[in-house]
């Protein structure tokens, strides 16, 4: 047996359109991961007790339990107490759930970042409120956060190739469709993670010069 | 039927002694999975960064093999990294059974998470002391062990133990090749009959509890790691630092 790359050539356009889908869902869970993120760093940060209590009971049952098992209870287990879940909707919920517990910790690490002082002089200096937030608080926290989301962001375009196993058809459910009528299983893997590699590498890439254009950010991204 | 009218139904039937046991033994499996493929990861990953440092590395085509290993094999997902390993041996007709299927892709993404971990370790510890211990005819690996590592070690084990966690889960996905872990066993359990929300919450509830316990591990050993620095600073420097 050898190796047939020719073979499989005609599904690159295919697996392009999957891999268009992988950083769609990322770019949707991480939104909603984004916003749970926020409310959650504000609880940790600024209530009280039970409700900080209720949210670290969130970060840690969402960062210690796997996805996989996590977007299985939403699939498999929901429908028994009569909510049914289409997979493109089970792995969604799930991954911003996944994406919202860790967030809380990233964006809690940003909420300490700005220095008193700096608060205080804005004080003093007359600044209102929603001004503070902005010409305050927000570069501290965008500059302090910027690499730690950036990552996250990849690691869950990454994360996204779990839907293929409920049959969501972004790039590795795809590649599971092609190697089901080739059985080019080699060479059907190993174009795909040599796509996921070339999608981190781009998508690092633009993250940079994201981070160094708005927000003078130099920090190595993922 | 609510949630909870469902489990209390269920679970007389559920747990039984067999499906406790069946459970307990697929959760010994994930963790020997893991632990397994974490141990020769982290030894390869040790070997990658190490590599990467030019004072035990002279020839830097090798350097950037290192380089490009660590790259690559964190880029994929782990479940095509697995899914490759596994049509990767089939193909040279190699009669591997599941667990080491599994034991070698946990290892080799471990490795690249590794490498990239240890390299910002040994980076942390200021080149100075490199050329220092050299300079005065230490051997370069004799410099690594005794010198920096010793240093870097602070800033090398809590990210570990937290990639050391991230692979027990990421063993899950072992799950769509049939090795019976705790995910696997949640499903043959749910495809014998018993209630979803049943099996996927005790699959849930044992990956918690290693989660609890890595995570204790991790907070012991980092409070042992600042007591030792607190206990016996290091003797002030005669030289200013730089």
């Amino acid at each position: 047996m050898t190796l047939q790359y020719g073979q499989i050539l005609h599904y690159l356009p295919d697996f392009a359109i999957g891999a268009l889908v992988a950083l769609w869902i990322a770019a949707v869970a991480f939104a909603g991961g984004l916003l749970i993120g926020l409310i959650g760093a504000a609880v940790l940060s600024f209530a009280p007790r039970p409700a900080r209590a209720l949210v670290l009971a969130y970060v840690r049952f969402f960062t210690w339990t796997p996805q996989l098992v996590q977007i299985f209870f939403l699939f498999f287990a929901l429908p028994e107490i009569g909510i049914t879940l289409s997979p493109v909707a089970a792995v969604l919920i799930g991954m911003t759930l996944n994406a919202g517990a860790y967030l809380t910790e990233i964006e809690r690490a940003g909420f300490a970042s700005v220095p008193r002082a700096e608060l205080d002089a804005a004080e003093t200096m007359g600044f209102s409120r929603p001004q503070i937030v902005w010409y305050v608080i927000a570069p501290h926290v965008v500059r302090a956060l910027y690499p730690a989301l950036s990552n996250h962001y990849i690691i869950m375009t990454l994360g996204t190739s779990m839907a293929a196993i409920f049959g969501v058809e972004e790039l590795t459910g795809r590649a599971l469709n092609a190697n089901a009528i080739s059985f080019r299983s080699v060479e059907i893997f190993s174009v795909v993670a040599g796509i996921y590699i070339l999608l981190t590498i781009i998508a690092s890439a633009l993250l940079w010069l994201v981070g160094r254009w708005m927000f003078r950010v130099r920090a190595k991204v993922f | 039927m609510g949630a909870w009218e469902i489990i209390v139904a269920e679970a007389p039937r559920f747990f039984t002694w067999w499906n406790i046991r069946f459970l307990l033994q697929a959760m010994l499996n994930t963790l020997v999975a893991s632990v397994l493929g974490c141990t020769l990861g982290y030894m390869l990953g040790f070997a990658l960064a190490a590599l990467r440092v030019p004072h035990l590395m002279p020839f830097p085509p090798l350097r950037w093999l290192c380089v490009l290993w660590a790259e690559t094999f964190r880029r994929i997902p782990f479940l095509v990294l697995l899914l490759l390993v596994f049509f990767l041996l089939q193909f040279a007709r190699l009669e591997a059974p599941l667990w080491v299927v599994a034991v070698a892709a946990v290892a080799i993404r471990m490795s690249a998470l590794a490498a990239e971990n240890i390299r910002a370790g040994l980076e942390s510890v200021r080149p100075s002391q490199w050329e220092a211990a050299l300079t005065m005819n230490l051997p370069p690996w004799t410099v690594l062990g005794r010198i920096v590592l010793p240093q870097a070690w602070r800033v090398i084990l809590p990210p570990s133990i937290a990639h050391v966690l991230s692979m027990v889960k990421e063993t899950s996905l072992v799950s769509q090749i049939g090795f019976i872990e705790i995910t696997f066993a949640a499903k043959m359990l749910t495809q014998r009959g018993f209630s979803a929300l049943l099996t996927y919450s005790s699959a849930l509830i044992l990956y918690f509890l290693l989660g609890w316990a890595l995570a204790a591990l991790g907070r012991h050993a980092e409070r042992r790691l600042t007591a030792r620095r607190t206990a016996s600073p290091p003797a002030a420097s005669p030289l200013p630092a730089g």
